[in-house]
């Protein structure tokens, strides 16, 4: 299997030649490929504290570890898709990969995408919270571990 | 019953299913999350975005005459083509998009009542095929400074104990948040609002299906509540002047105030502002905060 900086850098090069149009649709499929929660998680969404408080929109993410490999599970609002579909793209980089992989989750994702000009950086803020987040989270999981 | 003042400006989910293949109607889509806009939109709508289309990339203002002429030329506008707006959030992006038209003198603006919200629940068509229109002719006119205030006014408009109105949420007026519930602080450095301005927080405007609240609703709130003067200059203002165009737009069009600007610059702005004075807490005045008083003389 790829490491997370090789499947991350497939992910950018898919984003990187297309048009702002084209970026924006990409980012939709991957909004619409955001698998929903299990029964499990619906279940835990309500007892636990998993509400991303840095973002607009409700979001809900675990960071867990399955055996030493990371597994990234997300709930974003059906009103918020370039949140869903970014939540998706991380979620696609690190699930199944090392928990100390993670911490190679550049911070310039979405520039080296194309897509902070095309949301503007205001729009960027949040995303960018969450990369910390899912970064800072599976870094203590490392240690945990 | 009292009736809006301007009913034409605002048409229903209704009326836009009817025009859409009308050539001397537009639908603009303008959202915070623009990929909605790519998700599925009205068909036929075009997308014009607050962030990416209409702010000038390098001065902190809006795009200047000869942009906006390009921009509406590039989506089939033209000076005579009627435009009705609509987006998610309660068309706070749609009434920001509505009052740059307006600033750049476009005659004919309509809201459609309910945004994205009202569309779904009426259970109507969404698109996301690509939208393209021969390009149009369009002459923009200066700036219009009648429904615009910048900060030097708002100070003078502050000082004379005109009306303000502070339409985010009781926290931010307070002081006790920098940034809507839930939003990620986008860089004031006080928190507060300014002295004498009233707080309506813009929700007070809606009702849950996303529909502006009824003329004798908003006339009970605003006119026998607040004891607001339709006639007395008003100032409105939120964070970046996006929730702040949808109380512009129901004071203008829908209670038919003749003098109210939106303050852009908004809290964004004024919160990082040297010497300008702010007040903490829940009363308008400002005496609870000495800042408020001290800044403008040190």
């Amino acid at each position: 299997m790829s490491s997370v900086r090789e499947r991350l850098d497939e992910l950018i090069g898919e984003f990187a030649d297309l048009d702002a149009r084209e970026k924006l649709e990409l980012l939709v499929d991957f909004a619409n490929g955001l698998a929903p929660l299990t029964a499990d998680y619906e279940a835990r969404k309500a007892i636990e504290d998993r509400r991303i408080h840095e973002c607009q929109t409700p979001v809900f993410l675990w960071v867990e570890s399955d055996g030493g490999l990371a597994r990234l599970v997300g709930e974003v609002a059906p009103e918020a898709p370039t949140v869903k579909g970014f939540v998706a793209i991380l979620a696609e980089a690190v699930n199944g990969r090392p928990l100390q992989q993670v911490a190679d989750l550049s911070d310039d994702i979405l520039d080296r995408m194309g897509l902070a000009d095309v949301l503007g950086i205001l729009r960027t803020r949040g995303l960018r919270a969450i990369v910390a987040r899912v970064k800072r989270e599976f870094a203590a999981l490392e240690k945990a571990v | 019953m009292p009736a809006y003042v301007h009913p034409d400006v605002l048409v229903s989910t209704e009326w836009v299913a009817e025009h859409l293949s009308d050539p001397s109607v537009r639908i603009v889509e303008s959202d915070e999350d623009r990929a909605l806009y790519t998700q599925g939109h009205i068909p036929g709508a075009v997308e014009i975005d607050w962030a990416v289309d209409l702010q000038c990339a390098v001065v902190r203002d809006y795009i200047d005459r000869a942009a906006f002429e390009k921009l509406c030329a590039e989506r089939g506008i033209s000076n005579d083509t009627t435009v009705v707006f609509y987006g998610d959030k309660n068309n706070w992006w749609a009434c920001y998009a509505f009052w740059v038209f307006k600033l750049y003198g476009h005659k004919d603006c309509r809201i459609m009542n309910g945004g994205r919200k009202r569309w779904q629940l009426d259970g109507r068509e969404w698109s996301n095929e690509r939208v393209s229109y021969p390009a149009a002719s369009y002459t923009a006119q200066e700036q219009d400074g009648s429904i615009r205030a910048l900060r030097d006014e708002v100070l003078k408009h502050q000082k004379a104990g005109k009306q303000l109105l502070d339409v985010r949420s009781p926290e931010e007026y307070r002081g006790e948040r920098m940034h809507m519930p839930d939003y990620p602080n986008e860089g004031a450095v006080r928190g507060g609002h300014i002295p004498g301005a009233l707080n309506v927080p813009w929700p007070m405007n809606c009702n849950d299906d996303g529909t502006f609240k009824t003329a004798k609703e908003l006339e009970q709130l605003y006119i026998k509540e607040l004891k607001m003067k339709r006639r007395s200059p008003t100032i409105a203002y939120c964070r970046i002047g996006e929730r702040s165009s949808l109380t512009w737009f129901v004071l203008t069009y829908l209670l038919g105030f003749g003098n109210v600007k939106n303050y852009d610059g908004s809290w964004l702005e004024w919160g990082n502002a040297v010497r300008v004075p702010i007040a903490k807490g829940a009363e308008p005045g400002g005496g609870s905060s000495a800042s408020s008083t001290a800044t403008l003389h040190a």
